[in-house]
């Protein structure tokens, strides 16, 4: 049968138990065994030729581009595995037909069930390490959702919890591991991976890569420190125990420690990782479980003791040990899901696993005493039981085995593993099952029906079996599997049977069993000290680790993210001078290539006064009006500036952009409290002052270095000085590249300043409606208001300058081709002209005499400009495309007519709707209608006598 | 000329007048009223719009002398952008329409916010990039703030802004000062002044201040803190929308002018993307720990991701863009799933962010919880769902690049962040018992939960064709 069909097999038949549990519970179970025994089967016909030791190989390729191939391949190793996946799986879908209450729901039990063989399967079939990966994680999966649908007991949920974290991440780090080992051998392929050993070995990134897998492989196989998860999943069902916890997933990672042993293993690094870690768990799963009450804990303690072992033995990195370990792995197989099973029945029939509540139970339930007794010799190391000849095995190895120059070491703490683990191998016989019968079980223990107890009973035939005639019957296939860990080399000497003569290894063995029974003996008092004795929980610590880590993060990230946008912003410029720095230290800088010009007095002068006023307003920006005053005077010194240096068009047009944005900040003030509160820190403010500090001068620093050197092109300004009057008919170049070059960025601009205004006055309109209206009507003043609101001089100022502004904003509009000026300073004028008329004379008095409407206006004005463009299609040029001549009229004298100027038109209206609409909607909230109807300059006593009695008073 | 550039941007065209269409319309006829319209409409027409491009021209051409550019590379990103902006409108509408928050510019800003993206991966110039870029951002910051009368969506829609606007300033002033010091603000120009080796100090500054300014739209470590307030703050399915669309958008950008600008000179910017990149992985798997709320959770899940695909971008190869493209298109695939699943989520038609709500969610909703937990474990980046297959791209492509601590960094980040994906699962399976939520029977969102949940178990058979069409996309991108 095909690789991918037995890979695939179990996948396949998930379907049918979940839909034949309508049919019944037989039907789904015998659905779900069925599947099993048909990938047994196929499996099975391969044996012959792995025996030989062939490889069998089946190959897909899947997503190249990844790497990832759907190969599989079949050696002794994997054909161990999977016989002992699907064999003890197609006795654990019996155990739980008849385990299974009627309430429990099997169909999704099975279902569940099978599609974890089949990722087990996957994992010790796949060529490829991204296909392993994935079946890997398929386990993880699966084996949560067999775990976590069973019924919620409090204990149950943090077991489930502990091992999905555990288990989760360790696989994530084995991912990263695994792919390093797969870039080193440039290939997935397992087997290519396999032959890359010189490779890998010499690798720098050997020792990341060996770490992470490492953690994989032994948070899945529950190796210390990662070992606490695997008694805490006991909540699980027996069955699942029996079958994930003991005889196949945990076995995952002591799998992949012997798939990849050929490449990983020999080196120092690997033996001191591995076999430390294996001797350890050995030796503490051992002592932990003979003082356990629980049943299931008893067993998985004993379970995690057992994979130190195995992990151990393959951490030696010989070949010998190599053989010791997959032997024991089929031991310790066979056994162990026998007793999980027995441990099951007792828990069925008795309904308690608790040690203490039971004893006795060899009269009332004879049969499973017969089972468990042989089981748990086997578990002992007595011969003639299969654990026997493992064991000795091991003890024979660790005698030869110096860790750090020390020889007795390993021997010692595995002569104290052997010992504790006969000791709970006695207990689980003594206590449970000998002595006297008892009158409180919680229910009538019982023998169960053959279908219970016979999948039990095969195994510990198979215990016998294996112990009596080993070399028979599995010697074969220990073979095969051992030469496919050990790469296909000679395997060593060694022989599978009872009596090797006297041998150190049986002298430990003797110690061993001798010391157990005395340990039993001892058990209470021990026990007693055990339980009064401060050591560390796994559990305990775990948890108390995941609450530190938990508050850790929080604390990092409520410092960083703590709401508040000035450290937001510090942040983000602090990295970024840091990222200019590396900028800077990594390019290279070519020599100045100009000369500073020669600085006069006033520019100094206008300099410190810029640089003061910057100065001050940083310091005093709390006041926001004293604020306003210096980003005036800011602006009139920069426009100073654009004045000294030539650019008089610049000049003009940053005081009246100026004037205008003072203006309408100065209503907006109207808005705000007069003060900012302060709500930072001394500290925060003397970070901000640091990093803003850094970053000013960076920046100051970096535009001085660009000043001093050429750009690399040519600047664009000869392009403009040479056609600004040969192509725009203007020699004003900045005001032809306004209308003519970049006419349609002129014409987008004028567009979204009158968007802006509409912006403006549609969000003062919406506010109308609301509280804050009368929020500002009703305010008092903290300071006593100016009893004349419009002062005469003022206003008659006002009204003299008017005609005049308006006379100045024609003229600059008409000379802006040729000379500084144009629309938008014309339009800026113009504006700055009618805003005085509202300050001087009041809001009503101005909105009277307003005939046109903002809104049209600069509507006309965007359409004008649109029809100025539209009109060069008429003479065949693209939009915008302008044109001038010259044109004579008798009274005057002959005159350029450029289109551009029509355009700039529209760029005035525009400006002029733009500015006042924004105005005019901004000093609406102040104004109360009807409360202010005196014209400015009416005499009102009314008023008079007002100032008088404030006076007064 | 011109009729000929228009054809090429036909496709933003029609989606820009559509949405300028309807706004004028809505305002002048039903307004609100014509919000649950308007969506589909709108999502209606970024699908045929997807299929449109995605099924239309092979090649390249470019428009308007250069500024915008129709390759490959930009023809997979506005599919992948168009999809996801139509899946996440689709998705919210029931939500906000029930909530009385629903208004007609939502799906419009939404649409002209595509269309900035569009343009973004599309900008063949400094300047149309940044067009693209505004376009992009000002529709979202109104979306962020959508909800006014929430005080918290309002800070955080305003803090989104300001930051955003240092951050347009500081790529602003890094795109003059690569035109001071390259002669041009076109992509090839600079691509063949910028020659390793040969880079001048300006050009380097210019190139670093862009890319602080494009890592905050990508939202990448340290230019990130406005993620988890935005998230936090705005309606769900504005959360869901910033999730998805934008950053397949801002990363298109972002190795639009990586590769296409300064694509000679790959070592003097794939250190800087390598460092944005591992803190973005460990700041987004460590701060997400001691979240419990799922929607600031997911922000930096989204910090954590981004992380990981900038690891593509960092490997500066065509592996490397192929790897950042599929990687974006599974995670846009993912968080569709998991926003259609917290969408779901309320009790007494109050919309529940906080984790521990989820508490035995299993037992009332299996099947969505089943979903869930596929999405989660993709998002954790656990084989075989596909976000594995993401993650496995992006370790490749920057290993292969001589970024191997990169790779070990970024498997060590994945660890630290299952923490929190597997908490999610722990508390719908195994919680305790708590008060139970609504159960919500949207067949929109349901749907768009298994078909998530489907495409993440299913698409490890061919990636749905994903692979070849982003192999083909970095080809035209990378040269």
């Amino acid at each position: 049968m095909s690789l991918f069909l037995i890979a695939a097999l179990p996948f396949l038949g998930a379907v049918f138990p979940a839909l034949l549990i309508r049919a019944g519970r037989n039907a789904s179970a015998s659905a779900a065994g069925l599947t099993t025994l048909l990938a047994f089967v196929g499996l099975m016909l391969h044996a012959p030729a792995v025996l030989r030791g062939d490889v069998i190989q089946a190959q897909f390729d899947w997503l190249p581009g990844l790497g990832l191939n759907a190969n599989f391949f079949l050696d002794g190793l994997g054909f161990l595995f999977a016989s002992l996946i699907l064999g003890i799986g197609l006795l654990i879908i019996l155990y739980a037909r008849f385990y299974l209450s009627r309430e429990d729901p099997m169909g999704n039990f099975y279902t569940y069930l099978l599609l974890f063989q089949g990722a087990m399967v996957g994992i010790v079939t796949s060529d490829n390490i991204l296909l392993l990966l994935i079946f890997w994680e398929l386990t993880s999966l699966s084996s949560f959702l067999l775990i976590g649908f069973w019924k919620h007991l409090p204990e149950g949920r943090q077991g489930a919890r502990m091992a999905l974290t555990v288990t989760g991440a360790g696989g994530l780090a084995m991912i990263g591991g695994m792919l390093i080992l797969g870039n080193i051998a440039g290939s997935y392929d397992l087997t290519v991976i396999l032959s890359s050993k010189e490779a890998i070995q010499a690798s720098p990134l050997y020792l990341p890569a060996l770490i992470l897998i490492l953690i994989g492989a032994f948070t899945k196989s529950a190796q210390f420190p990662f070992h606490f998860w695997l008694p805490h999943a006991m909540a699980a069902p027996t069955p699942v125990s029996a079958y994930l916890h003991s005889a196949t997933m945990v076995k995952a990672g002591l799998f992949l420690l012997a798939r990849l042993w050929p490449v990983l293993a020999g080196t120092p690094e690997w033996f001191y990782i591995v076999a430390t870690t294996g001797l350890i768990t050995m030796v503490l799963g051992a002592i932990i479980a003979l003082f356990k009450d629980d049943l299931k804990a008893l067993l998985a303690f004993s379970t995690v003791s057992h994979l130190g072992l195995i992990t151990m033995l393959l951490g030696f990195g010989t070949k010998f040990a190599a053989v010791a370990a997959v032997f024991h792995i089929i031991n310790h197989a066979t056994f162990k899901a026998a007793l999980f099973m027995s441990a099951g029945i007792v828990d069925h029939e008795a309904h308690t696993r608790d040690i203490k509540r039971l004893g006795g139970l060899r009269h009332l339930m004879p049969i499973t005493f017969a089972i468990a007794t042989v089981a748990a010799l086997s578990m002992a190391g007595i011969p003639p039981f299969n654990g026997f000849l493992s064991k000795e095995m091991m003890l024979e190895e660790t005698v030869h085995t110096a860790w750090g120059g020390s020889a007795y070491l390993v021997p010692g703490l595995a002569l104290i593993g052997a010992l504790f683990s006969a000791a709970y191998s006695f207990r689980y016989i003594v206590h449970v099952f000998l002595g006297p019968k008892r009158s409180d079980y919680p229910a009538k223990p019982h023998d169960p029906g053959v279908g219970m107890w016979l999948a039990p009973a095969f195994l510990v035939g198979l215990v016998i079996l294996i112990g009596l005639f080993s070399a028979k019957i599995v010697g074969p296939l220990v073979a095969t599997a051992a030469g496919a860990v050990i790469g296909g080399e000679k395997l060593p000497y060694y022989s599978l049977k009872l009596w090797h003569g006297f041998t150190p290894a049986l002298y430990m063995s003797i110690v061993a069993v001798a010391g157990g029974a005395v340990l039993l003996m001892l058990h209470k008092p021990l026990a007693r000290m055990w339980d009064n004795a401060p050591r560390p929980e796994a559990k305990v610590i775990f948890e108390a680790l995941i609450a530190a880590l938990t508050r850790l993060a929080r604390t990092i990230t409520d410092g960083l993210h703590n709401g508040a946008m000035p450290r937001y912003a510090a942040i983000m410029i602090a990295f970024t001078v840091a990222l200019s720095f590396y900028a800077y230290q990594s390019g290279t800088l070519a020599a100045p290539t100009r000369t500073l010009q020669d600085v006069g007095l006033i520019p100094i002068l206008g300099w410190a006064s810029l640089l003061i006023a910057t100065g001050f307003m940083v310091a005093m920006h709390r006041n926001r009006l004293l604020a306003l005053v210096l980003i005036g005077v800011v602006g009139l010194v920069v426009s100073m500036g654009f004045n000294y240096l030539s650019a008089p068009d610049l000049a003009l047009t940053q005081i009246s952009v100026e004037v205008v944005t003072i203006i309408l900040m100065l209503l907006a003030l109207n808005f705000m409290p007069k003060e900012t509160p302060i709500e930072s820190s001394a500290g925060a403010r003397l970070r901000d002052i640091s990093i803003a500090s850094v970053a000013g001068l960076g920046v100051g620093g970096l535009i001085y270095a660009l000043m001093t050197r050429d750009f690399i092109g040519e600047t664009i300004s000869g392009f403009h000085l040479e056609n600004s009057y040969k192509g725009g008919g203007g020699t004003n170049v900045v005001n032809v590249i306004l209308v003519d070059f970049r006419g349609f960025d002129t014409f987008g601009e004028i567009i979204v300043l009158g968007i802006a205004a509409l912006v403006i006055f549609a969000l003062t309109e919406a506010v109308l409606g609301t509280r804050v209206r009368a929020y500002l009507l009703n305010r008092k003043p903290d300071l006593p208001q100016a009893g004349d609101s419009h002062p005469m001089m003022m206003v008659v100022a006002t009204r003299v300058m008017m005609p005049l502004a308006l006379m100045v904003a024609a003229y600059i509009f008409f000379r802006g081709h040729n000379l500084p000026g144009g629309g938008f300073i014309a339009g800026l004028i113009a504006a700055i002209a009618i805003i005085m008329q509202y300050m001087a004379s009041g809001f009503a008095w101005a909105t009277e005499r307003q005939r046109y409407p903002y809104h049209a206006i600069i509507g006309s004005g965007v359409l004008i400009a649109a029809a100025t463009g539209l009109g060069s299609w008429f003479s065949g040029t693209p939009f915008l495309t302008s044109a001038f001549g010259y044109i004579h009229w008798a009274p005057l004298e002959e005159f350029e007519w450029a289109t551009a100027a029509l355009f700039d038109l529209g760029v005035f209206l525009a400006v002029v709707g733009a500015v006042l609409l924004a105005l005019e909607s901004l000093s609406r909230f102040a104004w109360q209608p009807g409360a202010n109807t005196d014209h400015a300059m009416d005499i009102n006593p009314a008023r008079d006598d007002v100032a008088k009695t404030e006076n007064e008073g | 000329m011109i009729p000929a550039d228009l054809t090429v941007i036909l496709p933003e065209i029609v989606l820009a007048l559509s949405a300028m269409a309807a706004l004028l319309g809505a305002v002048y006829t039903g307004k609100d009223k014509l919000a649950s319209a308007l969506v589909w409409l709108i999502a209606g027409l970024m699908l045929v719009l997807a299929i449109w491009i995605g099924t239309g021209s092979d090649g390249s051409r470019s428009a308007f002398n250069g500024m915008f550019i129709d390759d490959g590379f930009a023809r997979f990103a506005k599919v992948a952008i168009l999809l996801s902006a139509a899946a996440v409108l689709v998705m919210g509408q029931d939500y906000m329409s029930r909530r009385g928050m629903l208004r007609f510019e939502y799906p419009i800003l939404v649409a002209l916010s595509a269309v900035g993206m569009m343009v973004m991966v599309s900008a063949g110039n400094l300047m149309s990039l940044y067009m693209g870029l505004e376009l992009q951002s000002l529709a979202l910051y109104v979306v962020a703030s959508l909800r006014r009368d929430s005080v918290k969506s309002t800070e955080a829609g305003l803090k989104y802004f300001v930051l955003g606007a240092l951050s347009s300033g500081l790529l602003l002033y890094g795109a003059s000062l690569v035109y001071g010091f390259a002669g041009t603000t076109d992509f090839a120009g600079i691509y063949a002044v910028a020659q390793h080796g040969e880079v001048s100090v300006g050009l380097l500054f210019g190139l670093v201040f862009l890319i602080s300014g494009m890592a905050f739209k990508v939202s990448a470590v340290p230019f990130h803190m406005w993620t988890p307030d935005v998230y936090e703050g705005a309606p769900t399915p504005v959360t869901a929308f910033f999730a998805s669309a934008p950053k397949v958008a801002a990363m298109g950008l972002f190795a639009r002018v990586m590769h296409d600008a300064f694509g000679h000179a790959v070592e003097d910017w794939s250190q800087v993307v390598a460092l944005l990149s591992l803190l973005s992985m460990f700041v987004g798997a460590v701060a997400a720990i001691g979240q419990r709320d799922i929607k600031r959770l997911m922000a930096y899940s989204s910090i954590a991701h981004m992380g990981y695909a900038l690891m593509g971008l960092a490997a500066g190869t065509a592996y490397g863009v192929q790897a950042l493209l599929v990687y974006l298109a599974i995670y846009v695939s993912m968080n569709i799933g998991t926003f259609a699943f917290i969408l779901m989520l309320e009790k007494d038609g109050k919309p529940i962010t906080d984790i521990r709500a989820l508490n035995l969610y299993a037992r009332r909703e299996p099947g969505k919880a089943l979903a869930m937990l596929i999405l989660l474990f993709s998002l954790a980046g656990v084989p075989p769902m596909l976000g594995f297959f993401g993650k496995l791209y992006v370790l490749n492509a920057a290993y292969d690049a001589g970024l191997a601590w990169l790779a070990i960094a970024g498997v060590i980040a994945s660890v630290i962040g299952a923490f929190y994906y597997l908490r999610i699962v722990y508390y719908m399976y195994f919680g305790e018992e708590g008060e139970e939520l609504d159960s919500n029977r949207s067949p929109i969102l349901w749907g768009f939960l298994m078909a998530s949940a489907a495409v993440m178990l299913l698409g490890i058979i061919n990636m749905f064709g994903v692979e070849g069409a982003a192999a083909a996309a970095s080809v035209a991108l990378v040269n």
